[in-house]
């Protein structure tokens, strides 16, 4: 398993972060995986050792083990370590699902570039500051925050752009706010995440992060 | 191809005809077996029994039936996603969801639910010395009640109005404007129905468990597996009851213009918190009962009692409170804010505690012990390593912040099916090739067993494990195809593979169980050398139980009754038992319920209301035809 | 009773207590429904549409009715037959005229235009109340049936047994109603 995730590693979209925010939650998705890979190999080598050790064999035909009850101090050892373990994981869960929960938009004091999301069956539309609109093709400028808007206008989807990061919910009749922060120059792909009906898989966008100034021309251009 | 039916044109798709096909030829092979050896009598005293044993049997059969037809769609949705920009016979788009839809819903309603109830049924009365379910008729209109509701369900496909939601049926989606199709109703009114005998049946495990020990069999002497039952039982009286408010508010709004869960006013996320109210104590329901089924397996091969057992218990009752406080944790996108993102997901770390302490005592039991490599030790074996990979997936979910980039992608497909498979698939094979013995005298082949075992499992992870990968590739679930420039085709093909050698390894099952029938060896009452009551009576077990009632005076009584080389002490001071009655009752309510449901979904009202006029008049005769009538009657005489 | 018809009997007693502990977690969400829901920001307010008069007539007929099933129960074991009958009876009685009340409260809600679809919180008002009325209804029959069985002479004990377990019943139905009226109608009537 760790080899499988070594091999492939570096192309895996989530873990290929270019925001900053995807950067942190793949820290988090690479730290949680360390801690577990640690509870997997403990289990397995036990696990491995007990079931070779006292295996049948027919010297041990009539063997009656003893008859043991329990053990008091490994079991509290068991309930210790694992609580130890994810008092580890919990501290960078906490900081970084405050920073990054998505929230309602009246609750939202973040700032940075607005975008407007609106979802619908089955495809996207993006407004900028300005009003300027387009359909199903994001496009962003690097560095700095974007603050989405987010909103359906029939049932939920979910807004995903696997390496800018995410995801968050689009419902109707309520406005959420995501931030992405400092993303990077590139060409990414962006989906429905939430299953939203007959053509949910073709409700895909693409995103453009260019540069400021490029994003300038952008708006401008109409 | 169109059909013309009551006035009302039908599409019918080919894999629509397909079923119609294979079903009548299926179902006039076995009507035509039914007839030749004259079995029609064994049919009917199945429909008319409330012995906890034939209940258990008709709850295992119907669970395998169903098995068999969810992972055929299983095999639909694997096949389709084989290849990049695939198109497989009808399975994109509509059809794509319905399968979806159906595999999920049966597979947790129809296929591990009645798996478990027909084990819990069967084997618990055995475990703890009861002769009976406390209440043997609501027994049978539990199971009948799961069999009307399952068959209103599955027969939507029938009819080509398939459910297409999602077994999670989210709102707005699951409303009247996004789905006006008849498939929702049957979505609603097939789990309502089969829910309200869910907890029929928990109700009754509760009361036989607290008040029909055997003399001596205290709490603190159950097996296990009786001890997650009764736990899981509680755990269903309240997470079912959620759900059938949830479905019966999503009535509402779908029949009588309610609008709870959409529109301006209504809140779709309200109907994600009571749905997962329900629908994660529903995952530890699966869960728990497949943990005692291990508990006792692995006890029982390693010739040891189970390590630590008062923790044992009190994990499972702590797993089963802490599944109540971290529902939200399916939520975590919907913008409930930072401070409940925080608060689920350290509940569920948390309980993650106690089900490492299970794990752990489990290996410990096997410590010292003399492991026997028996078909269903093998199952409680390849559990744990599998299960430990499901649990620790689990754990990397809760961490909320990081859940954003897993929710509902293949991430998270490939770590519920860890889990579930792993716990629950596992633990039923493990159960039904455990006490396969004691319910039909014979054992199933060793060997065809590992071959079963074997395939399964390495099909199991061959599927699964490819999916973590593809959901971090930016897979979502419930998408039927993807491009080739994804980078996820080597690693859907690999799981498509997999699902294969799983839908082949139960074809040894089917061999197994018919070289079995035909040239089964038969065995004493205890095969296993086994630990617990249910190994000191009968195999196959008699109507008539515990007659002398043993006496127990510790835990895994039989056994060191056994290693003593003396017979358990018995006693004829026992509480009345529950009074065995044969009743078409139970069977005919239920199918009231049946066809209440269908005048609802298809507003035929006259129906509806015959069916409850009909359901009320069953519900008189049945209160005339008390069993106790006679029973009360004869010891009354004596008093006065 | 005897010591075996006791034991029956308590079998079937934790039983449907377990079952109206179910009851409690079903009312209990659509309670929470309720309060969630209302009131609304749109259509009705509670206020406009609640009458004081009709809640206090149909409170007064359920919540006695409890007492006459209890005075009935208490005649039945005093074996004054004719007095179980009469409370029987009036229980019987008053639960109709409730059930006439909530179906006239109903029907004015309607004409008024408060109908199911007129805003979430007369959804939940009648996904609540309306349920509660069922389990009226249902008691209504199940009187009814006791009737049948008294007539029929069925054993003493187990006929003593069937009217426990409905009195548990009925005064969990009546236990609602008070909650129903100090959630759903009172914060609104004063």
């Amino acid at each position: 398993m760790p080899l499988f995730f070594l091999l492939t590693g570096c192309n895996i979209a989530v873990l290929d972060s270019r925001s900053d925010t995807a950067e942190d939650q793949a820290f988090l998705i690479l730290f949680s995986f360390a801690l577990m890979l640690l509870v997997v190999l403990v289990v397995c080598v036990l696990f491995v050792w007990f079931v070779f050790k006292y295996r049948y064999t027919d010297e041990k035909k009539h063997d009656i083990p003893p008859d043991v009850k329990g053990n008091k101090w490994l079991e509290t050892a068991w309930i210790i370590g694992p609580l130890l373990l994810l008092a580890v994981l919990a501290v960078p869960t906490i900081m970084m699902t405050y920073d990054q929960s998505p929230v309602l938009s009246s609750e939202s004091e973040k700032d940075g570039v607005p975008v407007y999301v609106t979802a619908r069956q089955f495809n996207w539309t993006f407004e900028h500051e300005n009003g300027k609109t387009e359909n199903n093709r994001l496009v962003i400028p690097e560095g700095g925050s974007i603050i989405f808007h987010l909103s359906s206008e029939d049932i939920i989807h979910s807004f995903w752009v696997p390496r800018l990061g995410g995801k968050v919910d689009v419902m109707p009749d309520r406005e959420l706010v995501y931030e992405i922060k400092n993303p990077q120059v590139g060409t990414y792909d962006g989906k429905c995440a939430e299953y939203c009906g007959i053509e949910h898989t073709s409700m895909v966008f693409e995103v453009e992060v260019v540069t400021a100034e490029e994003y300038d021309r952008y708006l401008n251009d109409r | 191809m169109e059909i013309t039916l009551f006035g009302n044109t039908f599409m019918m798709p080919s894999d629509v005809l397909a079923a119609w096909v294979f079903s009548l030829i299926l179902g006039g092979i076995v009507g035509f077996l039914i007839l030749k050896k004259r079995r029609l009598g064994l049919l009917w005293e199945y429909m008319i029994t409330t012995n906890h044993r034939k209940i258990g049997i008709l709850y295992m059969l119907f669970g395998i039936i169903y098995f068999f037809r969810a992972g055929l769609d299983a095999l639909f949705i694997r096949t389709q996603l084989a290849f990049p920009n695939n198109d497989f016979w009808v399975f994109q788009g509509e059809k794509y969801n319905e399968v979806f839809t159906t595999h999920g819903t049966m597979m947790i309603f129809f296929v591990a639910m009645p798996l478990l109830l027909g084990l819990m049924n069967t084997v618990v009365p055995l475990q703890i010395g009861a002769r009976d379910l406390a209440f043997p008729f609501l027994n049978a209109l539990g199971f009948w009640l799961f069999f009307s509701g399952s068959l209103f369900f599955n027969i939507s496909f029938f009819l080509n109005m398939t459910p297409e939601i999602g077994w999670t049926g989210y709102a707005p989606l699951s409303t009247e404007q996004f789905t006006p199709g008849a498939g929702t109703d049957f979505y609603v009114f097939g789990l309502q129905i089969s829910g309200l005998g869910t907890i029929f049946t928990a109700l009754n495990l509760i009361v036989t468990i607290v008040r029909h020990r055997a003399p001596g069999m205290k709490m603190t002497r159950m097996p296990l597996f009786t001890w997650t039952s009764l736990v899981t039982s509680f755990l269903i009286l309240i997470a079912f009851t959620v759900l059938a408010i949830a479905l019966y508010l999503l009535m509402f709004d779908r029949m009588f213009g309610a609008g709870f869960f959409s529109g301006t006013e209504g809140n779709p996320i309200y109907w994600q918190h009571l749905f997962w109210i329900f629908g994660h104590p529903e995952v530890y329901i699966l869960a728990l009962p497949a943990f005692g089924i291990f508990s006792d397996v692995i006890s029982t091969f390693s010739k040891k009692r189970i390590f630590g057992y008062p923790i044992m218990v009190l994990s499972v009752m702590l797993i089963g409170f802490l599944g109540f406080m971290v529902w939200a944790h399916h939520m975590f996108t919907v913008g409930l804010g930072p401070m409940a993102n925080t608060f689920f997901a350290i509940t569920t770390m948390l309980i993650a505690v106690p089900t490492g302490i299970k794990v752990f005592n489990w290996l410990f039991t096997m410590r010292l012990g003399v492991i026997r490599f028996t078909t269903p030790m093998l199952f409680a074996l390849g559990f744990i390593p599998s299960f430990v990979m499901g649990g620790v997936t689990g754990v990397m979910l809760s961490v909320s912040a990081a859940n954003f980039q897993f929710h509902d992608t293949h991430f998270v497909v490939a770590h519920f099916h860890y889990v579930i498979i792993a716990s629950t698939i596992l633990g039923i094979f493990a159960g039904l090739y455990y006490w396969y013995p004691k319910i039909t005298g014979y054992v199933l082949d060793d060997k065809l067993g590992k071959w079963h075992f074997w395939t399964f499992l390495i099909g199991f992870h061959l599927t699964f494990f490819p999916m973590h990968i593809t959901g971090l590739e930016g897979m979502p679930r419930r998408v039927y195809t993807y491009a080739e420039s994804d980078g996820v085709t080597g690693l859907n093909f690999t799981s498509t593979i997999g699902a294969f050698l799983m839908g082949i390894s139960m074809l040894f099952v089917i061999w197994n169980v018919y070289k079995t029938y035909k040239e089964g060896r038969k065995v004493g009452d205890d095969p296993w050398d086994g630990r617990t009551l249910e190994w000191s009576v009968a195999s196959p077990v008699p109507d008539h139980t515990f007659d002398p009632m043993p006496v127990v005076k510790e835990i895994d009584a039989f056994w060191f009754a056994k290693a003593a080389g003396e017979k358990m002490p018995v006693t004829d001071k026992v509480r009345a038992s529950p009074i065995e009655v044969k009743s078409i009752l139970p069977f005919l309510m239920s199918m009231t319920f049946f066809f209440l449901s269908w005048g609802l979904t298809f507003a035929w009202y006259w129906m509806s209301i015959l069916s409850a006029l009909l359901l009320f008049g069953l519900l008189v005769i049945r209160a005339l035809r008390d069993e106790r009538e006679g029973f009360y009657g004869r010891r009354e005489k004596d008093e006065s | 009773m005897n010591r075996e018809e006791m034991a029956l009997f308590k079998d079937k007693k934790m039983g449907f207590f377990i079952y109206l502990g179910v009851e409690v977690v079903m009312f209990a969400v659509l309670f929470a429904t309720y309060l969630i829901f209302t009131p609304a920001t749109q259509g009705p307010h509670p206020s406009e549409v609640f009458e004081a008069k009709i809640v206090i007539l149909s409170s007064f007929f359920l919540l006695s009715s409890s007492g006459t099933l209890w005075l009935g129960e208490r005649a039945l074991k005093k074996k004054k037959q004719a007095f179980f009958l009469i409370g029987l009876g009036i229980t019987k009685l008053f639960a109709i005229i409730f059930l006439g009340f909530e179906v006239y409260e109903f029907a004015s809600f309607v004409k008024e235009g408060y109908g199911m679809s007129a805003s979430v919180f007369m959804s939940s008002y009648y996904a609540l109340v309306g349920l509660h009325a069922a389990h009226v209804a249902f008691g209504v029959g199940w009187m009814g049936v006791l009737f049948v069985q008294y007539f029929r002479r069925i054993p003493l004990t187990l006929f003593t047994e069937k009217l426990s377990i409905f009195a548990y019943y009925w005064h969990f139905v009546d236990i609602v109603w008070v909650f129903i009226i100090g959630i759903v109608y009172l914060p609104y009537l004063l």
